[in-house]
């Protein structure tokens, strides 16, 4: 766990180029977005994140945050998303 | 009304949502995929958040690339764009961890209400459905708004 005081989540995103994060929420902006917290964890591994999250919770921790400070699909890439349910 | 904002640069569209588990909530990117007829989660960040998967229930999807398997899971709560869902099933799926997203906003949950987008501005605009004239006439103010 690494954050101290809240910051803007913008901010935390710049510093942590193409890692995922995980971020305790302090603050909502006036349509109820997230715009500020506390970095809890950083890791370029997801799932590495995701099991941070876990722990948080069992913590006490109530509201997360998690996302990618990063591009959506490696450089050079394109991405093709849909899923179709067949019953 | 709510707007939301995106990044009119970007070759996706991301978007707040806001997941509610048995163990607490999660703020996480999704994309708005009007491609999907169900609204996916990753399955991972659904278990770390205290969903049982093992007795979900399984079910064939059709992808852009094949054909493949996901189990279906029913979500607390789901907030985006202003709506809000309860109960609400989702695809729990392994999502590649380079889209660098936790989920894909379906249309299962964006049909709820009509979705106004302004691509060069980076608006996302839900509005209930009309009812009437004049209701017409209020919603068309509110689009006018964000052109």
């Amino acid at each position: 766990m690494t954050g101290q005081k809240p910051e803007p989540i913008e901010e935390i995103r710049k510093r942590f180029k193409d890692e995922w994060l995980l971020i305790k929420v302090t603050k909502h902006d006036k349509n109820g977005f997230p715009i500020e917290g506390i970095l809890l964890f950083h890791n370029p591994n997801r799932e590495a994140v995701y099991e941070a999250l876990e722990a948080a919770f069992k913590q006490g921790e109530q509201e997360l945050l998690t996302c990618f400070a990063g591009p959506l699909v490696p450089e050079g890439w394109e991405a093709v998303l849909n899923v179709v349910v067949t019953l | 009304m709510l707007w939301s904002r995106f990044d009119p640069t970007r070759a996706d569209v991301r978007i707040w949502a806001r997941l509610v588990g048995p163990r607490g909530a999660v703020w996480c990117e999704m994309v708005l995929d009007t491609g999907s007829s169900k609204t996916v989660v990753d399955e991972r960040l659904l278990a770390r958040m205290g969903y049982n998967l093992l007795e979900a229930q399984p079910i064939a999807i059709a992808t852009a690339g094949g054909r493949t398997e996901a189990s279906i899971g029913t979500v607390r709560q789901l907030v985006a764009l202003g709506m809000e869902a309860t109960n609400l099933p989702v695809l729990a799926m392994p999502l590649w961890q380079s889209l660098g997203v936790d989920g894909l906003l379906g249309l299962d949950f964006l049909r709820r209400r009509n979705l106004f987008c302004n691509f060069e501005k980076g608006i996302l605009l839900t509005l209930p459905f009309s009812r009437s004239l004049m209701h017409r006439f209020s919603l068309s103010v509110q689009i006018f708004a964000a052109l």
